[in-house]
């Protein structure tokens, strides 16, 4: 009996966290076209729904109907492996993103979050890049050489920025003292980690639009020189698994800068989930302003940028925390 | 419940494996690698060893295939090239280091016993302090030396990756 109440519960949230991102995700795309468009004087989406609103809808099914094109070219079990890779990894990252602290309902604790692991934010690191896998082989299947290109380009820019990445996670840990997602929300109860750690934050901020693969760093799509990067052989519902998955990580990073920086649940008046939204869709709505802010960089200033900016300056940043961390205790 | 899993998961692992060098193309056999380090990690976690499980997608199925990856599209490996370099000598030395790796192993130990749970991190220790806090403090005071070793081996062979990457210009 106990143990089917558990499951009931684990199933109930995994269905709710499920939806909800996947809304997110569906109206995250109107989110973005409307931004990009009110910032370039122009209206966004309108015709279908008031304001455009029903228009992720209409690409879903746009999407389902369109035409399944596998090239002769491609490596086939690889290429429909990809896009499945991409989702999966970005959907499972759901799984420790703690959206708000234990309420009560029924006279039973419910936590907001559907596990809390004592490796949380390793977890988060490693599901990350097996899903940068999905970009990489799905290039390289398609037996384009457009394609080929991006996916090269992803991997060297994910090699290059998981690094500097885990640095600025690292120097967070270091002040928290816990590798639990739900911990380093707690201990952020007085002073959030942005205050605490203004560099690592510019770093994760920087490291995640370049893992994102937005603009300055769209290597891997650049439309401009390589006609859509790996997922250029794409159609149908296989593209719109790439473009979910793409939509899916940005909730996810917007969601991990908001639990590792901006104090996660916490802020006044208003329960701890609302709080948690409103940061995350700040930092949503930061990833597209700054979208139609930043021209594309070139591909050796992005990988200038990783290894001789970042790197030094993530190192820096942990020594210094260090030194802080011990001289305090 | 659980040796069954384990069981699943171990014939995961060596199928993986063998599919590893049985596969003629050399992106198919990186992958099959990536997934035969995903079932490994299955196994570290179900001997509750999370920590590790995770270092071992991070490093492994993470970091270092996607080096392996990026190398093999770099050269374009496509082209399946059946038995080049295969001789009755390669073939036999192959056998007979398989044959001695087999017995160092098994002299280890390693098939006796792989359910025990021995050594010092027990059960209990991990859910009084979490798996983390007791592997580094392990790490930390008995195993210092060790682990100091190993780092200095790995900034070692860094510092001679880039002296050979050097050398040509």
């Amino acid at each position: 009996m106990v143990f089917l109440v558990f499951l009931g519960i684990v199933g109930v949230k995994a269905l709710v966290v499920f939806t909800v991102a996947m809304l997110i995700v569906a109206w995250g795309t109107w989110i973005e076209r409307k931004v990009l468009g009110h910032v370039q004087l122009r209206y966004g989406p309108m015709r279908v729904g008031p304001h455009g609103l029903l228009q992720p809808i209409a690409d879903g099914i746009k999407g389902f109907f369109k035409e399944e094109v596998i090239p002769d070219n491609a490596d086939k079990p690889v290429f429909i492996l990809a896009p499945i890779i991409s989702i999966a990894a970005a959907v499972t990252l759901l799984v420790v993103i703690p959206f708000g602290p234990s309420i009560t309902i029924l006279g039973r604790e419910i936590t907001l979050y559907m596990t809390d692991l004592d490796i949380g934010i390793l977890f988060v690191l490693g599901i990350a890049t097996l899903g940068a896998y999905g970009g990489i082989l799905g290039g390289w299947a398609s037996g384009n050489k457009y394609g080929l290109i991006g996916g090269l380009r992803g991997s060297a820019q994910m090699i290059s920025y998981e690094l500097s990445m885990a640095l600025a996670i690292i120097s967070v840990v270091m002040l928290s003292g816990t590798l639990s997602l739900v911990g380093i929300v707690e201990n952020q109860a007085g002073l959030w980690n942005i205050i605490r750690q203004p560099l690592a934050f510019i770093l994760f901020i920087i490291c995640g639009l370049a893992e994102l693969n937005r603009t300055p760093f769209d290597m891997p799509e650049a439309e401009a020189e390589l006609a859509c990067g790996y997922n250029v052989e794409y159609s149908s519902i296989k593209f719109s698994l790439f473009f979910m998955a793409e939509y899916c990580h940005m909730f996810v990073f917007a969601a991990l800068v908001t639990t590792l920086f901006l104090g996660g649940w916490h802020g006044p008046i208003l329960p701890g989930v609302v709080w948690f939204f409103i940061k995350t869709f700040a930092v949503i709505f930061f990833c597209i302003w700054e979208r139609s802010t930043f021209p594309r960089c070139r591909y050796d200033q992005v990988m200038k940028l990783g290894w001789k900016v970042l790197l030094p300056a993530g190192l820096l940043n942990i020594f210094v925390t260090g030194l802080v961390v011990i001289l305090l205790t | 419940m659980e040796l069954i899993m384990l069981i699943i998961c171990g014939a995961l692992a060596i199928t993986t494996s063998l599919m590893v060098i049985f596969a003629r193309n050399t992106v198919h056999s990186a992958l099959w690698m990536v997934a035969s380090f995903f079932s490994t990690a299955v196994i570290f976690l179900l001997l509750r060893a999370q920590f590790i499980a995770i270092l071992q997608i991070i490093v492994y199925a993470g970091s270092i295939m996607m080096f392996i990856i990026y190398a093999i599209m770099m050269l374009n490996l496509r082209q399946e090239d059946p038995g080049r370099g295969q001789t009755p000598a390669t073939k036999s030395f192959g056998l007979i280091l398989l044959i001695v790796l087999f017995i160092c192993l098994m002299s280890l130990g390693v098939g006796s016993g792989v359910m025990a749970l021995k050594g010092p991190i027990t059960d209990q220790l991990m859910l009084q302090h979490g798996h983390v806090a007791v592997l580094s403090n392990f790490l930390f005071s008995d195993y210092l030396l060790p682990f100091e070793v190993v780092s200095i081996l790995l900034t070692a062979g860094v510092v001679g990756a880039v002296v050979l990457a050097k050398r040509k210009e």
